[in-house]
């Protein structure tokens, strides 16, 4: 398990992104009725048959091909064409009020089920599409110009270091990679925690641990535990790594073109988990990153800085709450009272990661990313993020500094608690209780 | 002999419960020592204290002569009242891990664990892992646990409790072999069973005190109170000035039994000369009270049976 772990933990969570993203297994085609309007260049889409005869059809296109959909012409009496929807003949109806089509301001859409945001902004970029080549039919444009209008390009951000070296950067790379190795960070630490604390309930409810304490103090037992685990925890992250790097070197030693490299993107991607993300975001960072741009710019990445504050703040993180797990682990007498301790002290890490979301969208350098970056029990989430953006030195000692200092605060108290509750059975303890055995 | 464990005026507390008031023992080399007591008087409390497992807030413990110190857990075995191994652990890696927690080489621990498998002819069993055992045979495991370092002295907390009788007499053997290789153990239990075939020395704990120590004898000659048993063919008189209470039963063997209080200007001098006056006198003897009774009495404050002869249970009175 050491080993295959961790290719099963990312081999989940990429699967759980692939069905996210790509996901709508809805096969059906929906058809909607688009209203008449005046010209509509280009149109070979829509038939002129008018009527109740829906033949002529054609998909609307989409960048993403998300949407199976099949646009119809609409009846012209707008009762039938309300009528149509209701009865469920089409799925909707785009009502475009503006005949001229110089606005679409008052386009409705008429439908029995509301779609989802994701649909709802498709349509709304076709429609808006449309407009703006009516506009340009307009003022007297061909075709073919209309398209070279078209950019297809994007913004390249270049990045300057103090010495003066240009380099190519991306930030939806920069966030992609922040936000994995956060989620890695809240992922582990809740993993390892529990192993802590699952083998210091273990030991205390077979009563082990009466034989280990005569000869072991408590606290040299909970430190050993915790130190234990992490080393667990080490060689499977170094595991990862030389994975990780086998795999990489793989990929560039056999070469591939302009295809996307998503196994690479998803997996780094936090898709499923980020409310904030959606997956038009994730689109976008993935069209913008082929795997033409992508192996500059995963070369420009500052690995070396990435790693040493991955590895520095999943420790430390880890090691502050794991000792909050053990004491845990040997206060309860059963697994069911677990839950009561759990949540708090889980809740500030699920907060860290919430915060970590919106800072790898919005400002990895902000006041909020400064704040919880330095804050311990939030930091090893959210100095995480911000570590593929560079963050100064100075900023990354006080932090760490701040983080293990809390970390040998907290075990004296947990070691404290452990000594007396991996000895008391009984009745399940109260806060108050785990507060009269530190003191 | 040299006490090798002896704690002095020990005193404990939980809060406002004292769970050991100023307890005083010592345990001789090569002797047993049994801690009677109900449950809850404060047994596992000074046991875990003896084990190092917590210490006294006031008095001291000696081990060899020394204060008592963490480093003396080495030359001990433990062995908690409630057992568990780890599950997923093979009897064998469970085994060395213990030696080697209690400072045994990698090379001497693997000698003792072969050493004492062979023994208990458990080699078979040395790749299993405990949950794939039974429960008897996990128990024989965690005795071992305990003395395969060699300790000089056993702390066994209810050691015969969950063990079914054949296991009980197993680990009864075992223990008397360690006596008997010049080891102490000290054990406490609740249960009379053992106690007396067992036990050179006993003490009885009872609400976080010391309430009777000595030897088995010791104890038992010291609760004699005066109480005799005659033998007849046939029913007799006693003459009544002599005798405070007397009680008779007809044993299925046709004799005639007479438990008899004597009043304490008594010598048993004079009640064998009396009994002889009574009649064919085919039987004579004291009868000192089990540790049963001593105990029954002393935690109960109960008074001993004898004392009320009407209501005696003659399987106590003949278990003497």
């Amino acid at each position: 398990m050491t080993f295959l772990g961790p290719i099963l933990m990312v081999g989940f969570y990429a699967s759980a992104i692939y069905i996210a993203t790509k996901g709508s297994d809805d096969k059906r085609i929906k058809n909607v009725y688009v209203s008449q309007m005046i010209p509509i260049i280009n149109d070979t889409l829509l038939s002129n048959s008018i009527g109740n005869n829906p033949t002529k059809t054609k998909h609307i296109e989409t960048e993403s091909g998300l949407l199976n959909t099949r646009l119809l012409l609409a009846p012209s009496n707008k009762d039938s064409a309300i009528e149509h929807v209701k009865q469920g003949t089409v799925d909707g109806w785009i009502n475009i009020g503006d005949c001229d089509f110089s606005t679409i301001d008052s386009t409705n859409y008429y439908t029995l089920q509301t779609p989802s945001m994701i649909e709802m902004d498709i349509l709304n970029k076709w429609v808006q599409n449309r407009a703006i080549q009516n506009a340009y039919s307009k003022l007297g444009l061909r075709e073919s110009q209309i398209d070279s209008l078209k950019s297809k390009g994007s913004i390249i951000t270049k990045e300057l270091s103090k010495d003066g070296n240009i380099s190519d950067s991306s930030s939806d790379l920069k966030s992609g990679i922040g936000f994995g190795l956060a989620f890695l960070v809240y992922i582990f630490i809740f993993i390892y925690g529990s192993m802590v604390m699952r083998s210091a309930m273990e030991e205390k409810t077979n009563r082990i641990v009466e034989i280990i304490v005569s000869s072991v103090k408590p606290f040299h037992l909970m430190m050993g535990k915790i130190l234990g685990v992490a080393a667990v925890g080490l060689t499977q992250f170094i595991a990862w790594i030389v994975l990780a790097i086998a795999l990489l070197s793989g990929i560039s030693y056999f070469g591939f073109g302009q295809q996307k490299i998503e196994p690479l993107t998803t997996s780094n991607m936090p898709g499923t988990m980020g409310n904030t993300l959606s997956a038009q975001q994730f689109e976008s960072m993935q069209s913008t990153v082929d795997a033409h741009s992508l192996m500059a710019l995963l070369g420009n990445l500052p690995y070396f800085q990435i790693l040493a504050i991955f590895l520095l703040f999943f420790i430390g993180g880890y090691l502050l709450y794991s000792s909050f797990f053990a004491a845990i682990g040997a206060a309860v007498n059963e697994s069911s009272d677990v839950q009561q301790f759990m949540f708090p002290i889980s809740l500030p890490l699920v907060f860290g990661f919430i915060i970590a979301q919106s800072v790898a969208l919005k400002s990895p350098h902000g006041t909020l990313a400064k704040i919880f970056s330095m804050f311990p029990l939030t930091s090893p989430v959210v100095m995480v993020v911000r570590a593929p953006f560079g963050v100064p030195l100075s900023e990354i000692v006080l932090s760490a500094s701040i983080l293990f200092a809390s970390f040998f605060l907290m075990v004296w108290v947990s070691g404290r608690i452990y000594r007396i509750g991996i000895l008391s059975y009984g009745k399940k303890p109260t806060w108050k209780d785990l507060w009269k055995w530190i003191r | 002999m040299p006490n090798v464990i002896e704690t002095s005026s020990v005193f404990k507390a939980y809060g406002e419960q004292i769970v050991s008031n100023n307890i005083s023992l010592g345990v001789a080399e090569g002797t047993i020592y049994g801690l009677l007591g109900p449950n809850g008087a404060g047994k596992t409390t000074l046991i875990r204290m003896l084990a190092t497992i917590t210490q006294p807030d006031r008095g001291e413990i000696r081990f060899m002569g020394e204060l008592l110190r963490e480093k003396h857990s080495q030359k001990m075995g433990y062995m908690p009242e409630e057992r568990g191994l780890y599950k997923k652990m093979t009897v064998a890696d469970q085994l060395l891990f213990f030696a080697e927690l209690r400072g045994f080489s990698k090379k001497d621990a693997r000698t003792s664990v072969k050493k004492w498998l062979q023994r208990l002819d458990m080699m078979e069993w040395a790749k299993k892992k405990i949950e794939e055992i039974s429960k008897g045979m996990a128990q024989k495991v965690q005795f071992v646990s305990c003395v395969l370092h060699n300790p000089q002295l056993l702390i066994l907390d209810e050691p015969f409790s969950g063990f079914d009788p054949v296991n009980a007499d197993l680990i009864k053997d075992l223990i008397l072999e360690q006596r008997n290789q010049g080891h102490s153990i000290i054990f406490s239990t609740h249960r009379m069973d053992n106690v007396e075939s067992l036990c050179d020395q006993l003490s009885i704990i009872h609400n976080g005190e010391k309430v009777l120590d000595g030897t088995i004898s010791e104890i038992r000659r010291r609760h004699f109170k005066g109480v005799f048993e005659l033998g007849y063919h046939n029913p007799v008189f006693f003459p009544p000035r002599l005798i405070q209470t007397s009680q008779m039963r007809e044993t299925n063997d046709g004799k005639y039994t007479y438990t008899i209080q004597t009043d304490s200007a008594f010598t048993p001098q004079d009640l064998l000369q009396e009994g002889m006056k009574a009649g064919e006198l085919i039987h004579f003897s004291e009868l000192i009270p089990s540790i049963h009774d001593i105990f029954v009495e002393t935690v109960a404050g109960s008074k001993l049976e004898s004392e009320k002869l009407g209501s005696i249970h003659p399987s106590k009175l003949l278990a003497s």
